[in-house]
């Protein structure tokens, strides 16, 4: 018996998921990404002296969270952990149903934000944290269920404890709007802030990135010792930074939170570095240049934090590690990450062909990529100049110049599609299925 | 072809050589050893000598890395619980 080698892929105890579900989600972060862009650009005239409160700015900042991170998140956990934890996905339904629900959730709490319309707002609260609920579900499911790989578990353990607190704690900030009190604005605010961005993004971003990592660079698993070391120090300063946030002994609990994150991020990224160093794949492109950056950004990030907590008299020191945090670090990392991931997926994919399926070079068009790398980080450095300056026009042309980039993403996901579903990859599918 | 000698061990999978071609025993090596190990031992085949793998599971991200180096894998008979494949030369 002899049969291709992905007919059995797509057998019943396929661990992939269909493609229409993780390209679903992908699709909805890749139109969220360009929504979040012009968010900002309506609302740029605040961007300089932002410091929270509804309007477009807090808006394009949850376009970029909720819509492009944990959307991106959801599905390329739900895709990878069945996979590299070695267990046949369990619903397709689920999955599917979650995108219904957080989607236009999440235009709901973008919308309600940026009229601002605080009931919009709530409902849409509502909808998105019923939708990370059930996505926690499926990722507790598919992490009891995981066999091998302990420590990308345990991050994901230590992401979805953090993805309650980000939870109850939005919840509670939606409903201060609509006039219920809370745990007060400060900690909630503050909890918020560190859990979502470092806790459950972060987390997912270390935990993930020690599959494809070294998947991407075809180097051996790093040290499982000095990963656990270095999330247990990342879940320490998660620990204290929420202590601080209770309001005892603020600023050396903020202090050591920084320091022990700061150690656990140095001996990840030695980890990820010996993996590059190492690989059997040195060239790994701009997109692990972006990654590259994102990583000089999150340390960039830590420092930017300490500045926040010791309270540096620089002016927008908030807003400035707002954009390194979640711009920098996690938007950035994540696009250099995805323009991976979505021509490997779908050539993964296109395997069932009994002819050789589409590498992931072939679906990747570089032209959209090339302006989107070089648009993305001169919007980054234009809104870290607006801020410092304080100018609302270099803010403009920062958000105008990330809708350029935004928009040959989007480009780049459009050609990744047409190509996955071109009529000679369908005629092979066909003669699979045949076969 | 250079691969090694029958027997021979590796840093990484078992390899031996047989009438049908180089065989790799990746099974029981955690992820993403299995990958490496069976590209390492592809990109060192100068020539159409199919590969054997023998795995523990559905290698499904070895399979755009293969069409990527201009290999394809087919799947053929194995023993019971073992996933094994056939890999070859297409371009």
């Amino acid at each position: 018996m002899k049969q291709a080698a992905g007919a059995f892929i797509a057998g019943a105890a396929s661990r992939l998921l269909p493609p229409s579900i993780p390209f679903r989600f992908f699709g909805a972060a890749v139109a969220y990404h360009l929504l979040a862009w012009i968010a900002l650009f309506a609302g740029a005239q605040s961007v300089p002296h932002f410091a929270g409160g509804l309007g477009w700015p807090l808006a394009a900042l949850h376009l970029v969270t909720l819509g492009v991170l944990v959307m991106t998140a959801i599905g390329a956990s739900l895709q990878l952990l069945p996979v590299a934890t070695r267990q046949p996905v369990r619903s397709q339904r689920g999955p599917a149903m979650i995108w219904w629900l957080y989607t236009p959730g999440v235009a709901a709490v973008a919308l309600g934000m940026g009229l601002p319309a605080p009931r919009l707002l709530a409902g849409g609260a509502v909808a998105v944290v019923a939708a990370l609920g059930g996505y926690a579900l499926l990722l507790a499911r598919n992490l009891v269920g995981a066999k091998g790989m302990p420590v990308v578990v345990a991050h994901g353990w230590a992401a979805l404890g953090s993805l309650v607190v980000v939870l109850a704690t939005a919840l509670s900030l939606a409903c201060a709007y609509l006039g219920f009190s809370g745990f007060g604005r400060g900690m909630e605010l503050s909890l918020h802030v560190t859990f979502a961005a470092y806790g459950f993004m972060g987390l997912l971003a270390l935990g993930l990135s020690y599959i494809l990592v070294p998947m991407f660079a075809l180097s051996a698993a790093p040290d499982e010792r000095r990963a656990w070391i270095s999330l247990t120090l990342a879940v320490t300063a998660l620990l204290l930074s929420a202590a601080a946030s209770s309001g005892i002994a603020q600023q050396p609990l903020r202090m050591a939170a920084i320091g022990s994150g700061t150690v656990a991020v140095a001996l990840h990224l030695r980890l990820m570095s010996v993996a590059l160093k190492t690989g059997m794949r040195r060239e790994l492109g701009r997109s692990f240049t972006l990654v590259r950056i994102a990583w000089s950004l999150l340390v960039v990030s830590l420092v930017a934090a300490l500045g926040v907590a010791m309270d540096a008299p620089v002016s927008g020191m908030a807003t400035l590690f707002g954009i390194l945090l979640i711009g920098g670090w996690l938007l950035t990392f994540l696009v250099g990450i995805l323009q991976r991931i979505m021509p490997f997926l779908a050539s993964m994919h296109a395997a069932p062909s009994k002819r050789l399926p589409p590498t992931p070079s072939s679906l990747t068009a570089q032209r959209p990529l090339a302006i989107h790398f070089v648009c993305h980080l001169a919007a980054l450095a234009l809104l870290a100049l607006a801020v410092v300056t304080g100018s609302e026009k270099v803010a403009s042309v920062g958000a105008l110049v990330g809708c350029v980039g935004a928009a040959a993403f989007a480009c780049f996901f459009l050609i990744v599609l047409t190509r996955m579903s071109a009529p000679d990859l369908k005629v092979g599918r066909r003669q699979a299925s045949a076969g | 072809m250079n691969a090694s000698a029958p027997d021979a061990p590796q840093a990484q999978g078992k390899r031996w050589v047989e009438a049908d071609g180089v065989h790799i025993d990746v099974r029981g090596l955690p992820p993403p050893v299995p990958l490496v190990a069976i590209l390492e031992l592809v990109e060192s085949i100068g020539d159409a000598t199919p590969v054997i793998v023998h795995h523990e599971r559905d290698p499904q991200m070895l399979y755009p890395e293969l069409a990527e180096i201009g290999w394809r894998a087919a799947r053929i008979d194995g023993a019971p619980g073992e996933v094994r494949l056939k890999l070859e030369r297409v371009r």
